[in-house]
């Protein structure tokens, strides 16, 4: 991330506002979170948080199942639970941005005053958040490779289709984040759950740390509206490979239509959190919300 | 106790460790106050005059027991501020401005009774003080209103009522007036002195640095500057100090800062302070004469340096002349700071 | 503007008279709060719901006996407390002194304990509408049936539960305070491990002895393990101590945590105004 600021000072970027914005949300993002960079923060949020969450999935099966990690639910939940911190840093971290810029910097003003575009900005403070939530990504991972014997290994990794899926899936996870981060603009700072509230409920939808199918019947259908659920699978299949549990509902479907849909449902979060991004601005200018502070 | 006078400080000082960014080695320490003595009778209103970071806010903190002295003794209503802070408290009150205290969920008469349960008023007292005190400063009105709608002066007004509701025998205010617009801050000057009139026992602390405001309420006043207590007396004999004097307002034109060949303004024999402030069409010049024969030596000076008379205007001393006499800058630059313009 | 009609000297009260008027007025905003701010209900029920259910259907997934899944609803109230000890009662003194209440408090004559008492039972009001809000909800939803065998035991563990939790949020309050903004973060890092250790969502005993008696320092810990001993027929022996144990454990705790706010209390208060912190403001 020290490559970002640099960044910012090559010509085409500075000629570019949407892409001068994008930049300094990356470079501000990440120097907000960089207080996180110091070995204590970094234990808090990169290793305790993701891990304690991990591990009380670990020892709810093992209670269960006396400790059968070998069994193929072990490992779509392990990786299912991991998968989903990025999805909890890049979307509730963008709404949050949100609030933390009116609130708690109270910047918002400024920052609406540069010439610079808040959306590409942004999006740019997701992608510091696609950072952090990658290495907790990680380091859960290698905990459950070297602790719980999970069947990956580096040379049997799909890589293509991980890069390939993260790639789509970052997007769609982006659009998501501007979505609700463009809805938080009309909010009072006690409604800051929101960002965490819909990326929680939709925990439940993603098929992330129990098959889709425990879910009553009425509420699966949910799931296959959710890109994260597309990425998950995706993921899951591409790290597993031959070892990818094939009991979930999306088990019978190829790779490559997975792809194409969650391509599709990218391109659709996109546009969409463009459009509501632009509709939310406006109603939060026209009510004057756009910098009130809400403290309680 | 009620022979004590209401302030005494003997020798106070105050240190800050300013911790750096990174680790302990980069510690600094900041002087914020240094050997200040001063005495406060029962009954006055006592004014705090300085700008910023002079040292006004460090001061009012401690006597509102926030802080602790490094050095020196304080004492508010006889009482160490230091060593018997609990019945201090039961004695005073101290509002601030640009304060946001308070609960915005609650609405202003709520948040006021929660205050004066705090100093344990009857619940009954407490509503009727309350009634009664938002009447006086003009927002009964918005007694019902939740603080987190109400506009500066509203919420400040509202600050106001939460000082003076516990009724105390001391209170603090600490640039009362900051950031209000020109009616909100008359009405609460109005409400300070009819306060002062109607209660002839109790005693006042403000800090400012609006002169006017220094002038019009203050009994007794103390100019302060980079923690130190430069002079303590009452408005009409500080500026009575400079009435021998003359005291001149020049506008012209733009004048470098470095000094010339010709030398600086001081440097004009009968010239005894001066204090300049750049603005981007012309220079302000605001000049204490030993008397006004001196005047044209120094507009010849400026003449030698290129700058010539726009406008000139003589007037009686005011603050902001003995402050400048005093400290050698205007009161509107900073301690700190050099923002507002500068003295030769 | 009007004359001041009231000059006559107003009678404050003292001693615990004031400790008792001071303790319910800060409580006020937070009982009033309940009624005025929806969004905060609703954020604080309904996360600790939608984790309880993700974690009900994890159980399900795994074939878990019915009990398993009342284990998970009660680790959902018990969350809804947690987070108001960490985000309510832990970091408030550290929101109003940024508020600019906190030295407000300090140069009233009311105790700060009774401050903090104040947010503690406005806190507990707060939390326990959450925590009844999940346990009926979650129940009804996943029909979860209870059978109380002690009541007056089962009572009195939640209350000392509850008691000490408070206990441990107010000496939380000043230790938050002399942190600073890293106060922020303890908060998080003490959401999912404290889940994990304090076996909110399984019963602690499956995390050994050790790790365990480590974890009994929590009263959560001691508590949830209690009630569920006493709410729950289980074919296993789930329970780390037997309830009557934890009670007594229990009521140590609170009277050491509640000793321990006033100390830190005392302590911060010195430091603070020692060294400025109880004004300075950063961001």
């Amino acid at each position: 991330m020290a490559l970002v600021k640099p960044l910012g000072d090559l010509p085409f970027v500075r000629a570019n506002p949407a892409l001068r914005a994008f930049v300094i949300g990356a470079w501000l993002g990440w120097q907000i979170e960089s207080n996180w960079a110091r070995p204590l923060l970094f234990a808090i949020y990169a290793v305790a948080r993701p891990l304690a969450s991990a591990l009380l999935l670990v020892i709810m099966y093992s209670v269960i199942t006396n400790g059968a990690t070998q069994e193929p639910l072990f490992a779509f939940i392990f990786i299912g639970n991991a998968l989903y911190i990025v999805v909890s840093s890049v979307v509730s971290g963008i709404s949050w941005a949100v609030i933390d810029d009116r609130e708690h910097y109270r910047v918002m003003k400024q920052l609406h005053t540069a010439p610079m575009s808040y959306y590409s900005y942004l999006i740019g403070r997701g992608v510091a958040r696609v950072g952090i939530g990658l290495t907790s990504f990680v380091i859960t991972m290698l905990v459950g490779v070297v602790f719980f014997q999970l069947p990956i290994a580096l040379n049997t990794i799909n890589w293509g289709l991980l890069i390939l899926a993260s790639i789509v899936g970052i997007i769609a996870m982006q659009g998501i984040g501007v979505i609700l981060g463009a809805i938080t603009m009309q909010l009072a700072s006690n409604l800051w759950f929101l960002g965490e509230g819909t990326i929680a409920a939709l925990y439940l939808f993603a098929g992330a740390i129990f098959p889709l199918d425990v879910l009553p019947e009425a509420l699966q259908p949910f799931g296959m509206f959710y890109p994260v659920t597309y990425w998950i699978e995706l993921s899951r299949r591409a790290l597993l490979g031959a070892n990818a549990p094939t009991f979930h509902a999306m088990g019978a479907i190829p790779s490559e239509t997975l792809l194409l849909i969650l391509t599709g449902m990218a391109l659709f979060m996109a546009i969409a959190s463009y459009i509501v991004y632009r509709l939310s601005l406006h109603r939060a200018k026209e009510m004057g919300r756009l910098d009130m502070e809400t403290s309680f | 106790m009620d022979s004590a006078p209401a302030i005494k400080t003997e020798n106070l000082g105050r240190i800050y460790k300013i911790r750096g960014p990174k680790k302990k080695g980069d510690q600094k320490e900041l002087i914020a106050l240094k050997d200040v003595t001063l005495e406060v009778p029962r009954g006055q209103l006592f004014g705090l005059l300085g700008p910023n970071g002079a040292g006004k806010t460090t001061l009012i903190k401690i006597l509102c027991t926030l802080l602790l002295p490094t050095s020196g003794t304080a004492f508010v209503d006889g009482l160490n501020v230091a060593t018997q802070s609990q019945d201090v408290r039961r004695q005073i009150s101290m509002v601030s401005g640009g304060e946001t205290s308070g609960f915005g969920l609650l609405t202003v008469e709520e948040n006021l009774w929660m205050f004066a349960r705090f100093y344990g008023l009857d619940n009954a007292v407490a509503k009727r003080r309350i009634a009664e005190m938002l009447e006086i400063l003009g927002i009964s009105d918005r007694a019902r209103a939740k603080i987190s709608d109400l506009s500066t002066g509203l919420r400040q007004k509202m600050n106001f009522v939460r000082g003076f509701l516990t009724d105390p025998n001391v209170v603090f205010l600490d640039e009362p007036t900051l950031g209000l617009d020109v009616t909100a801050a008359r009405d609460v000057r109005t409400f300070v002195k009819q306060w002062m009139q109607d209660h002839p026992d109790r005693t006042l602390l403000l800090t400012t640095h609006y002169m006017a405001e220094a002038d019009e309420l203050c009994d007794r006043l103390a100019i302060i500057d980079k923690g130190q207590v430069l002079k303590d007396d009452t408005p009409t004999n500080l500026k009575h100090g400079l009435q021998q004097n003359a005291i001149f307002n020049l506008k012209v034109q733009p004048i470098g800062k470095k000094p010339q060949d010709n030398g600086r303004i001081e440097d004009v024999p009968g010239v005894q302070t001066v204090a300049v402030r750049d603005h981007a069409e012309f220079s302000e010049i605001n000049l204490t004469l030993q008397d006004e024969n001196v005047l044209p030596a120094v507009l010849t000076h400026l003449g030698g340096r290129g700058s010539s008379l726009i406008a000139l205007e003589k007037h009686e001393p005011t603050l902001e002349d003995v402050f400048i006499n005093l400290v050698g800058r205007r009161l509107d630059q900073d301690t700190h700071g050099q923002e507002n313009g500068a003295s030769e | 503007m009007s004359a001041m009609r009231s000059a006559e000297r107003v009678h404050k009260a003292v001693g615990a008279s004031l400790f008792w008027r001071a303790m319910w007025a800060r409580a006020y905003p937070r009982l009033i709060g309940t009624q005025r701010e929806m969004g905060w209900l609703l954020s604080e029920t309904i996360l600790p719901l939608l984790g309880t259910c993700g974690f009900v259907f994890v159980y399900k997934a795994t074939g878990a006996p019915q009990e398993f899944i009342g284990f998970a609803v009660m680790g959902g109230v018990a969350t809804a407390f947690w987070l108001n000890i960490l985000w309510s009662m832990a970091s408030q003194l550290y929101w109003d002194k940024d508020g600019g209440n906190l030295e407000l408090y300090i140069i009233s004559p009311a105790p700060l304990m009774s401050i903090l008492l104040g947010m503690a039972i406005g806190g507990f009001v707060m939390a326990a509408v959450r925590g009844f809000s999940i346990l009926i909800i979650a129940s009804l939803l996943f029909q979860v049936g209870y059978q109380v065998s002690n009541l007056p035991l089962m009572l009195l563990i939640f209350f000392f539960t509850m008691a000490g939790l408070y206990g441990l949020g107010m000496m939380m309050a000043s230790v938050y305070l002399a942190a600073g903004r890293e106060a922020w973060h303890l908060s998080n890092a003490l959401q999912e491990p404290i889940y994990l250790t304090s076996g909110m969502y399984f019963p602690v005993k499956a995390l050994g002895a050790a790790v365990a008696t480590i974890a009994s320092a929590l009263p959560l810990t001691l508590g949830l393990d209690g009630i569920r001993q006493l709410i729950f027929t289980t074919q296993t022996d789930i329970g780390f101590l037997a309830p009557e144990i934890e009670l007594l454990l229990l009521i140590g705790l609170t009277v050491i945590f509640l000793s321990a706010a006033r100390y830190s209390l005392r302590k911060l208060e010195e430091i603070g105004r020692r060294e400025g912190r109880l004004i300075e403001r950063r961001k």
